[in-house]
């Protein structure tokens, strides 16, 4: 099989996008192999080091994406692509 | 017993010795920044770096020709590093763990663990399928460090816990179906006992999807008493390693003993006692297969 491209419109979604994935996170609940991760984003200057407040989305594992386009169907910004 | 047991048991198997637990030895080992460091950076460990490659697409990545080698060579080498200079906590350096029964796991939480003891939310739940639920019991100096991490810390509730409690919770989370770990981190500390689900947690991701030794199987595996099962599938929903399938013709169940990572909670779904755990050493074609 060929490989899954699972993309992410960070200007939608993200630490720079209209939703904060902490608020939404639609996309990890309806993804049954967990292909996404939420995670704080590299590279900011946090206020506070211990509470960080810029966090994204990584479609980290896309070897174990079923294509099954629930992510697609579910994310309320339209911020998700896939291809292969 | 395996390897760990050899290196860091005492003569036990590893997690039963006292001394994985002390904070003399957390100390020795200078864990106090390792794991604040750690900590607050850890939903970043898949996507961080190491050696110019990530954890993104990790899957293609083993796939690739020889280079797929190489990568699972280094990531197997990093998993159980126990050079404590070299370690880099921003990897997870020496942090892996193993699959425990509940009977352990009490063993642990009421002789062993260090205190204090907390109940903090599941990372790995919290960064991969977007829940926060209080099931992840930590001891010791790591207790500490997280209780200074607000996202890991359930509101309106007490957060330190006693040994007696801590063994009540684990007992719930693992009739409910979870499965109890317990985690070097870093190797020989131990100070974690979780309540994991598959594919939420990221040991088990990389166990399953990946076949890297982040978790390994319990020291037990179970046995199925074939002449007290009824069939009345109810184990079947229990295992989180699709080790139990139910065969109409024979009205019973039959156990994948390859996929059973003996962690003893279907055992809880079974009125006839037809389920129990054996040490795994027991079972001639499954004994060091951890
Ligand atoms: S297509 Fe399905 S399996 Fe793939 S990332 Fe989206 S929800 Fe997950
Ligand atoms: S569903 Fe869409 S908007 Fe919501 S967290 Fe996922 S990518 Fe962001
Ligand atoms: S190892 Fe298990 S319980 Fe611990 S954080 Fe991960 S899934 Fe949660
Ligand atoms: S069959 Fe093995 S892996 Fe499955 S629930 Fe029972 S003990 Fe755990
Ligand atoms: S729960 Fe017990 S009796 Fe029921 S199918 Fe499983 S082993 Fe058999």
């Amino acid at each position: 099989m060929s490989k899954t491209k699972i993309r992410i419109d960070y200007s939608k979604c993200g630490e720079n996008g209209k939703v904060d994935p902490r608020d939404c996170h639609k996309c990890l609940e309806v993804c049954d192999p967990c292909v996404f991760l939420m995670h704080e984003a590299l590279g900011y200057k946090e206020e506070d080091l211990y509470n960080p407040q810029h966090w994204r989305i990584t479609p980290v594992w896309p070897s174990v994406c079923t294509r099954c386009f629930y992510c697609v169907k579910a994310c309320p910004e339209k911020a998700i692509k896939i291809s292969w | 017993m395996c390897d760990w047991c050899m290196k860091h048991g005492a003569g036990k198997k590893w997690y039963m010795n006292a001394k994985n637990y002390s904070d003399q030895l957390a100390k020795d080992l200078n864990l106090e920044d390792y794991l604040t460091e750690q900590w607050m950076n850890f939903e970043t460990v898949f996507i961080r770096k190491i050696m110019g490659l990530s954890s993104i697409g990790l899957g293609y990545k083993l796939k690739m020709p020889i280079i797929g080698r190489v990568i699972r060579w280094v990531v197997e080498r990093m998993i159980h590093k126990e050079e404590t200079k070299k370690r880099n906590p921003m990897r997870a350096d020496g942090h892996f763990g193993q699959v425990i029964p509940l009977e352990d796991g009490k063993i642990i939480l009421s002789e062993l663990a260090a205190e204090p003891i907390i109940e903090n939310y599941c990372m790995c739940r919290w960064m991969q399928r977007g829940k926060k639920e209080a099931v992840c019991i930590n001891f010791g100096i790591l207790s500490e460090i997280i209780e200074k991490l607000p996202r890991f810390i359930p509101k309106n509730r007490v957060v330190r816990i006693d040994r007696e409690e801590a063994m009540q919770r684990l007992e719930e989370h693992n009739k409910k179906g979870y499965i109890a770990s317990v985690w070097f981190q870093p190797v020989p500390y131990i100070c974690a006992i979780c309540s994991c689900e598959s594919p939420e947690c990221g040991g088990l991701r990389l166990r399953n999807n990946f076949d890297l030794n982040v978790v390994y199987k319990a020291e037990y595996i179970i046995q199925l008493d074939q002449d007290k099962c009824e069939g009345c599938k109810a184990c079947v929903s229990m295992c989180q390693f699709s080790a139990i399938r139910y065969i109409p013709s024979i009205d019973r169940v039959i156990i994948d003993y390859d996929k059973c990572f003996g962690c003893g909670i279907c055992r809880h779904a079974c009125k006839n006692d037809a389920l129990r755990l054996i040490p795994r050493e027991e079972y001639p074609g499954f004994d060091g297969k951890y």
